[in-house]
């Protein structure tokens, strides 16, 4: 599937800001599932960006704004090409026994330990046994049932939680975004020993309304030995699929945050995102 | 009556000057300052003493204490008998440290390129991927000349039998050098003969051995600019910012006085921004960057850390090399210098149990009453457990806490440190030392013949932190061997 | 001793550069110093004023704390935080209190600040004074002032700043950085000088009688004694002293220290040396106001300032002095202008 997406990041400050920098990671990856074939980054301002690639492989542009500016835009354009399903090699049954055995366990600690935003704490180990109360399957059909877990128990509700608030909180308050479900996700995956890292995307939504808002998504992938990473959208309850277009991969939100950065200047600052992700016809690039 | 003590007592430790065994019971490199010492006064050396101390207050050689807002600054106390270490000894210990540094640096460099250390399994990757103070952001740059620690303060102890071992590496931010500097420049004053006759190796080399080790981070440049960045007036270690600024010529800047533009670093001037070339800084990793590390800091350079990813400014010493000297990955240091350089440690650590092992944690929580119990990232004595000198209950506490997290801990043989005749309420007794020396690495790795001698000045303590009651004193080392 | 005499190389890696920190504070630590003395001038020479007429019905007593208030500009502050202007409260307001940023003792801390950041720079001899007028400061309150008698405190405060201005003229190099010190002393002695005067003018013109008189001419003894000027005074017109006499002297004096036209004349010798002023027509605005603002002191008689109104002219000169440093700071430093202090705070920024 090709699709194009438009993400655009709209900073407004109340009075001037300046000496800002920034780090942004919005180009998507490629890698099995996707071909990122173009990728276009503007910013008003005008700023010359530099690029590096991160620890897990994610493109980081970074940028400078020294003078004074009220709104600062930061636009990203990509043309991702998707593979689709029936192309996918599909993710073995493998037992967890031959997780724990297997050479590479050892490469991927940092995916099954406490990270910022997913301390594991022993609620989330309690609430990982009340999923699997039925017994353990095999690895990958426990990152569904965990995954089909917090789609059940857990309510989708935009505005009560932010931008800091943990898997931990989330146990709390039963309720969140599809940051806060991957977090869940993730705190209930690495409880069971099993390693996974957190995705952030688009997502593709074919039944979308006229006007409907669009965002940014979140969802996450766990690794299945013989296989590699395979994704999981505890949001939907189903397996990310040709519609999921990965922008980047870490241990939580903390390693992917599309926009980091510092300023001086007003304190105040009000930010709009805009995302439309559309089909494109194949070999189209951006203009 | 002269200041020679004789009812000095070694006791059952390793005693730098006298040994029962030697002629006149002095080891042969300290013979002519007994002789010089047996000469003198107790009057005498009290006023040299007197006028040492007022000269270091005088010349404001401080640290700072914060037990209020304010900060009171305190001289770090002086002992005016040196430590000595003959030719050839230092030799051996030369050579141990460089090969140490070089290993630590193939290390580093290893972590965060290749990994190949962890592929092959001579390091536990969870220790590395787990680490504080491990850089992921960092992966795969290449850092200037291939250098990432270019400046090593190693804590060096010695045993009973006297041979050094290694406490621990200082790949971060060492501070202590200014002292050994001003050390000398006090005994100079106090002992000028002694000087002149005893063949000591200058230590005044080490400002101008900085300042080339920092301007070969600089290739290509015509006039390099080089600058200090301290964290300002109110950190501790001040007095040696300014001092090591002085003494290579170089400006001393704090955060707000560097600017970062189209990813270049430059410094505010009265004559408009002056390009910088190399940093020497002295801030922690976390309080260089707002904008990569920690948000809260108004220490640092916003775009800093970008800059010098863009190869634009050269920092010492680089970014990351904390994962390399916490307390469990030294314990892997002597297999990383045979894993990188195929050779056998020349200065071996002090004997350390790992508890992430699990026949190494048995041992340890079988003898955890006779061992020294460590915590991997904390520093300056804080979790930490000296078995022999501890209550049942922190024993067991620490058993606990030892088995919950095991890969936080190590356990180690306690050491006795050995002992230096020093002068305390009146009369020469023997005190606990240990040693850290200055290693530089710029075109080659150069060892400045001395260090900092650090004394616990309170008797029995082991503990040689000047905020905690110890002193220092001169360290010779000397051309030949007597 | 072989080896001791090390042949070293020379590597000294950069010519001396001076960074904006170190020369704004050398500049703020020298003006807060001055600050500080010229504020106990103007309270000991009125204290003394009021002391010899205080049983004298026509001297209008309160009048006069209220001028003195006024000449500093910082009334609005000061009815804020008192209920009327007294001995008391105005000792308290410019002497004391923290909360009037331009008190003695919160220009002594300001000083010792700017310092304290730069000790390294200055000699051990310029802190040991800044740092004893500190302590000595401490030590004093209000009512301990006034019991012991304003005085000999204001003395001590005077001799404290000659002493650390003596001191730095002894100890300090002849660098960039002397420049900026003494470019700051003389900025700040000008604007004062000026705010001496005008205390003149904020009592409320005496009756037709009274010009001339007892009163009248003891005001202005007061005016000159604030600026250590009588005695030079005396020495320039040995004659009785008339108002617009000593008008002139504190204005267009070439020679005497205090005056206007001599601070300037030393402001612009530096700011010039500052800013690498050295053609014959100023490319900065800071040398151009200066130039300005000296012209008309080289040129200017005490007739055209009083036909202006001498406290319109003073006013002006205020106002330009502001914009001379304004200007130099604004040119040394490249520090993006802030303005608030919400200003300098960093900000992070997000995507949520």
């Amino acid at each position: 599937m090709h699709l194009r997406v438009h993400h655009r990041n709209t900073f407004s400050y109340a009075g001037k800001a300046h000496d800002s920098f920034n780090e942004v990671r919005l180009r998507p990856i490629t890698d099995d599932t996707q071909r990122c074939h173009d990728f276009k980054l503007c910013l008003t301002p005008t700023a010359t960006s530099r690029e590096y690639g991160d620890f897990y492989g994610n493109t980081v542009h970074y940028f400078e704004v020294p003078d004074d500016h009220r709104k600062l835009v930061i636009e990203a354009v990509s043309t991702v090409e998707t593979t689709p399903m029936a192309a996918r090699p599909a993710v073995p049954r493998v037992p967890f026994e031959e997780l724990e055995r297997s050479p590479e366990r050892d490469m991927l600690s940092e995916f099954y330990n406490s990270s910022h935003y997913v301390p594991l704490d022993v609620e989330l180990w309690r609430e990982a046994q009340d999923a699997l109360a039925e017994g353990r399957s095999d690895v990958w059909g426990d990152v569904r049932r965990l995954g089909e877990h917090i789609y059940r128990r857990f309510a989708y509700r935009p505005k009560t939680t932010g931008v800091n608030t943990r898997a931990t909180d989330v146990l709390k308050l039963r309720m969140g975004v599809c940051q806060d479900f991957a977090h869940v996700h993730l705190g209930l995956c690495r409880s069971m020993g099993i390693p996974a890292r957190y995705v952030s995307g688009y997502f593709f939504n074919t039944t979308r309304r006229p006007r409907e808002n669009e965002a940014s998504h979140a969802w996450t992938e766990a690794w299945v030995p013989g296989y590699g990473w395979a994704a999981f959208d505890p949001t939907h309850d189903r397996v990310a699929d040709e519609r999921y277009v990965k922008i980047a991969v870490g241990r939580d939100y903390a390693d992917i945050r599309p926009v980091n950065g510092t300023y001086r200047g007003a304190p105040t600052r009000s930010l709009k995102v805009d995302v439309s992700v559309r089909e494109a016809p194949a070999g189209a690039m951006i203009a | 009556m002269s200041i020679l003590n004789p009812h000095y007592d070694s006791g059952v430790f390793f005693d730098e000057m006298f040994a029962a065994g030697e002629p006149g019971g002095t080891r042969p490199h300290y013979t002519r300052l007994a002789e010089r010492l047996g000469r003198l006064p107790v009057e005498e050396f009290d006023r040299r003493r007197t006028a040492v101390d007022s000269a270091f207050l005088r010349r404001g050689v401080t640290f700072t204490v914060y037990n209020d807002s304010q900060g009171t600054e305190r001289i770090f106390p002086f002992d005016l008998i040196p430590r000595i270490i003959p030719g050839s000894e230092w030799r051996r210990i030369e050579a141990g440290l460089i090969q140490r540094l070089l290993a630590l640096n193939l290390f580093l460099d290893d972590v965060y390129h290749g990994q190949k250390c962890l592929k092959d399994k001579i390091v536990p990757p969870a220790l590395i991927l787990g680490a504080k103070h491990f850089r992921r952001e960092f992966m795969n740059f290449s850092v200037p000349r291939g250098i990432y620690v270019h400046i090593c303060g190693s804590d060096l102890i010695r045993d009973a039998q006297g041979n050094y071992l290694v406490l621990e590496d200082n790949l971060r931010c060492p501070s202590g050098a200014s002292y050994m500097i001003e050390n000398r420049a006090a005994m100079r004053r106090a002992f000028p003969n002694l000087f002149q006759s005893y063949g000591v190796r200058p230590v005044e080399t080490y400002g101008d051995d900085l300042l080339k080790a920092l301007l070969h981070l600089a290739p290509g440049k015509d006039k390099p600019n080089v600058v200090l960045l301290t964290p300002g007036v109110f950190n501790s270690a001040y007095f040696e910012h300014c001092f090591l600024a002085r003494q290579m010529g170089i400006p001393i800047v704090e955060g707000r006085d560097l600017v970062v533009r189209d990813a270049h670093v430059f410094m505010r001037t009265t004559a408009g921004l002056v390009p910088v070339d190399v940093i020497y800084r002295r801030i922690d990793d976390d309080f260089l960057d707002p904008t990569v590390f920690r948000g809260d800091s108004m220490l640092g350079v916003p775009g800093l850390v970008n800059a010098y990813r863009a190869g634009h400014v050269a920092l010492a010493n680089s970014i990351g090399t904390g994962v390399a000297d916490d307390k469990v990955i030294y314990a892997y240091v002597p297999k990383l210098i045979k894993y990188y350089l195929g050779e056998e440690p020349l200065l071996p650590n002090v004997n350390t149990y790992l508890a992430s092992e699990p026949l190494d944690r048995k041992f340890i929580l079988e003898n955890i009453e006779k061992l020294v119990v460590k915590s991997a990232n904390e520093a300056g004595g804080y979790g930490m457990l000296i078995g022999p000198h501890s209550t049942k209950a922190e024993c067991a506490s620490f058993r606990e806490q030892v088995a919950a997290n095991p890969r936080n801990f190590i356990g180690q043989d306690p050491i006795q440190l050995s002992r230096s005749p020093t002068w305390c309420d009146g009369q020469l007794e023997g005190r606990h030392i240990d040693l850290r020396p200055y290693i530089l690495y710029g075109e080659k790795i150069t060892v400045t013949p001395g260090g900092l001698t650090r004394v616990a000045l309170r008797k029995g303590s082991l503990v040689v932190n000047s905020s905690q009651g110890g002193g220092s004193k001169d360290t010779w080392v000397l051309h030949g061997d007597a | 001793m072989a080896g001791t005499k090390s042949q070293l190389p020379a590597l000294r890696a950069q010519a001396t550069t001076m960074l904006s920190r170190v020369a704004h504070s050398l500049y703020w630590m020298s003006r807060y110093i001055e600050r500080a003395e010229n504020t106990a001038r103007l309270l000991e020479v009125n204290l003394q004023f009021l002391a010899d007429y205080q049983t004298s019905p026509e001297a209008k007593l309160d009048q006069h704390w209220e001028s003195l208030i006024l000449s500093t500009g910082d009334e609005e502050l000061f009815e804020k935080l008192y209920e009327a202007a007294d001995s008391r409260t105005v000792t308290e307001f410019l002497a004391f209190d923290l909360k009037n940023p331009s008190s003695i003792m919160a220009c002594v801390n300001a000083a010792r600040e700017n310092a304290r950041m730069i000790r390294d720079q200055i000699s051990v001899e310029m802190w040991e004074a800044i740092n004893e007028l500190h302590l000595f400061l401490k030590g004093r309150s209000t009512s301990a002032v006034w019991k012991d008698g304003p005085n000999e405190f204001f003395g001590s405060i005077k001799q404290a700043s000659h002493l650390f201005q003596g001191l730095t003229a002894s100890t300090f190099s002849r660098s960039e950085g002397w420049e900026f010190i003494e470019f700051g002393k003389f900025l700040e002695r000008a604007d004062k000088t000026t705010r001496i005067l005008d205390v003149k003018y904020h009592i409320l013109l005496p009756s037709a009688t009274d010009v001339g008189g007892a009163i009248d001419t003891a005001q202005w003894q007061a005016v000159l004694r604030s600026a250590s000027a009588l005695e030079a005074y005396r020495r320039y017109y040995v004659r009785e002293i008339l108002a617009w006499k000593a008008a002139e002297f504190l204005i267009f004096s070439d020679s005497f220290p205090r005056s206007l036209h001599f601070c300037v004349a030393q402001v612009d010798d530096f700011l010039r040396r500052i800013l690498g002023e050295t053609g014959a027509r100023p490319r900065t605005a800071a040398a151009r106001a200066s130039r300005r603002l000296l012209a008309d002191l080289q040129s200017l008689a005490i007739t055209d300032v009083l036909d202006q109104g001498l406290h319109e002219f003073l006013m002006a000169t205020q106002t330009a002095l502001e914009t001379i440093g304004n200007e130099v700071v604004d040119t040394t430093m490249f520090y993006p202008t802030e303005s608030a202090i919400e200003e300098q705070q960093q900000q992070q920024q997000q995507q949520s």
